[in-house]
């Protein structure tokens, strides 16, 4: 049923979850959540035993409203033909498996990762590439990420699928955010926009709190291009330059009733209480796997001395 | 020698006047909803046949393998066994050890209870079982349901299909032919448990509904080039017979139609991973229908991938002593998602 009232709130919760999170530094103590149980077993155990509501204690587990832009595969597919509540739980729990055995850190379109996969056919049989993230999608297992890079003058781009048991490490070398949710127009930049070096160290996050902006603008090669780049209103390119009439046709053939289009946003989005619900259940379980990894991130160093 | 003919109407004859799909039930199906207006019952009133179901239903709880007289029989490699009402709740991608990728459908086995097994001799005479076997020996046949609903929904005639063993009137009903010594009695529990990893199975349901579907769609038809001057015709299906030959269209002509909504086997699934705890099974490949249809699966047909050992028979039952069952089962050839990643 569509509540007007609590889909305004969804989606002023959602603009104020965004500005918190890129805008103003925020402090973990607005959640209220269970004290987390550091044991063995937790990443091992099949069945999420965290049971959320009023259990032991009076407290609600809530997720902090960043997860939905940290971990956007955890939320289905908002199509209803193919949903279905078990096989989305099961899908979460195999996900959650899966992360208790290897990093999948927090990215977003426009950070630059390196990506560490088996291969037989490399010499190390470990295969490295560093690129910059221009497009991600897919929920549940299914996620993938396409990373790119320029190559001995050449365009490079890899498409990874985020819980391939074949991929060895994931690392984030610099955490950032463009103006665009794509960045297709890579393809059809100048190449010194898409080349990073292959040896590229990790770099110090200033701000653990807020994940910055980078608001480059692109320089586009000259016509033609893959795609009509002056449709799409894309923030992070410059001025195209281009002739009136591809602004006029590109005028004809826009939407712009679709931003007031509640339905559509409705369709395409997962409630937010359903959100709340999915987030609380993996909350604890990530909780416990990052404490775990910082354990033993302290240790590692202390063990060697 | 005969000119070869531009279609082989050979094969066309035998798939004409086939009906393919009907829109009513069989003659012999019983009433099952119940068809009537908006009633209006009072709150009271509503509240006390509530308790009336309640109170009916009340006593009935899930029976043990020991309590169940089975007679203890042996299995052996001519043996059909029941198969399982189940969900196809959607699909899931999982590697195997070698890094490759394989689509896996998931399959929820729901709450199947046998309703009734009827003798082979008896089945003979009843009119289905007189067509299926009327030139070799007569199997036993199972009726197996699954999805118990409130009694309310449903017609007193549906529910009284379940009066004489006592359950809850369920919402499927299926028919599986079984050997003798295979029969299972009413109120028997079907779960997961019943396949065995790596075990080959046919998945039998109703394709995904396409609706009114034109011939390149339907039947695969190359339709006419997209440019190069055709005009109107890129999706149509061109001739539809010879001049010469009968001198008509012949029945069975492949033209536009309904498409899907048919029941169908998809023999020889694979069974790579069982959860015991929450009744699924995922099979390797697709299924037909689409997601939350209702599926059957038994135990496959096809001669080369029958079972060697002897699967559960005739059905799983957790053992005796208590000791729960190990609850996600995985096939060797899979990775598990918790162990460590694979290294080529």
């Amino acid at each position: 049923m569509l509540r007007r009232a609590v889909l305004q709130t969804f989606r002023q919760g959602l603009a104020q979850s965004f500005f918190k999170r890129y805008a103003v530094s925020l402090t973990e103590t607005t959640v209220t959540h269970q004290p987390i149980e550091t044991s063995n077993e937790a990443g091992e155990r099949s069945v999420p035993t965290q049971k959320t509501g009023d259990e032991s204690r009076n407290t609600v587990v809530v997720a902090p409203p960043e997860f939905r832009f940290m971990y956007p595969e955890f939320l289905p597919d908002p199509a209803m033909e193919t949903r279905n509540r078990l096989r989305e739980k099961l899908e979460r729990m195999d996900m959650l498996q899966r992360r208790s055995v290897i990093e999948i850190p927090e990215f977003y379109t426009g950070s630059i990762m390196a990506v560490t996969v088996a291969d037989a056919n490399s010499p190390n049989k470990f295969a490295r590439f560093v690129g910059i993230c221009i497009q991600r999608g897919g929920s549940g297992l299914r996620a993938w990420f396409i990373l790119r890079n320029v190559v001995d003058k050449q365009g490079v781009e890899i498409l990874y699928e985020m819980y391939c048991p074949l991929i060895q490490k994931i690392e984030v070398l610099r955490l950032e955010r463009r103006l665009d949710e794509s960045l297709l127009y890579l393809r059809d930049a100048l190449p010194e926009y898409s080349t990073f070096p292959l040896d590229m160290e990790p770099e110090r996050r200033l701000n653990n709190s807020v994940v910055p902006i980078n608001p480059l603008k692109v320089k586009l090669r000259p016509r033609p291009w893959l795609e009509r780049w002056e449709r799409q209103n894309l923030q992070g390119v410059e001025d195209l330059n281009l002739p009136q009439r591809f602004y006029d046709k590109a005028e004809k053939v826009a939407k712009p009733w679709e931003k007031y289009d509640l339905m559509l946003h409705y369709r395409k989005t997962i409630p937010a209480e359903e959100q709340e619900k999915i987030f609380a259940e993996i909350h604890s379980q990530l909780q416990q796997q990052e404490l775990k990894r910082k354990l033993r991130r302290r240790r590692g160093p202390d063990n060697e001395q | 020698m005969y000119v070869q003919l531009f279609f082989n109407h050979e094969q066309i004859r035998t798939m004409s006047r086939v009906k393919r799909r009907t829109t009513h039930p069989p003659y012999w199906h019983v009433l099952k909803n119940v068809q009537r207006g908006d009633e209006k019952i009072s709150s009271d009133n509503l509240r006390f046949v509530r308790e009336v179901i309640q109170d009916k239903y009340k006593n009935k709880s899930p029976i043990k393998g020991s309590d169940l007289d089975i007679e203890k029989t042996e299995w052996d490699p001519k043996t059909k066994r029941s198969g399982v009402i189940a969900r196809n709740i959607g699909v899931q991608h999982m590697w195997e050890k070698d890094g490759k990728k394989v689509i896996c459908t998931v399959l929820h086995v729901l709450d199947n209870h046998v309703i009734r097994y009827v003798p082979p001799e008896e089945y003979a005479k009843s009119i289905i079982g007189a067509k299926v076997f009327r030139n070799r020996k007569p199997l036993g046949c199972l009726v197996v349901g699954a999805e118990a609903a409130n009694p309310d929904r449903f017609t007193k005639q549906y529910c009284s299909l379940f009066n004489e063993v006592g359950l809850l009137p369920k919402k499927r009903l299926a028919r599986f032919i079984v050997t003798p010594n295979a029969a299972l009695p009413p109120c028997t529990p079907l779960t997961a448990g019943h396949f065995v990893i790596g075990q080959a199975v046919d998945v039998y349901g109703k394709t995904i509904d396409y609706g009114f579907q034109g011939v390149v769609k339907r039947w695969g038809f190359k339709g006419g080039p997209a440019s190069h001057g055709a005009t109107k015709f890129h999706r149509r299906g061109g001739t539809i017979g010879t001049g010469r030959d009968k001198a008509r269209v012949w029945p069975g002509q492949k033209m536009p139609g309904h498409m899907g909504s048919e029941k169908r086997f998809c023999r020889g699934l694979k069974i790579v991973r069982i959860n015991m705890k929450y009744n699924v099974i995922y099979v390797k490949g697709t299924v037909p229908g689409p997601t939350n249809s209702i599926v059957q699966i038994f135990d496959t047909l096809l001669p080369r991938r029958k079972f060697t050992e002897a699967p559960p028979h005739p059905t799983y039952f957790p053992p005796e002593d208590g000791t729960l069952p190990q609850e996600d089962i995985w096939d060797s050839n899979l990775h598990v998602f918790g162990s460590p990643s694979i290294s080529v």
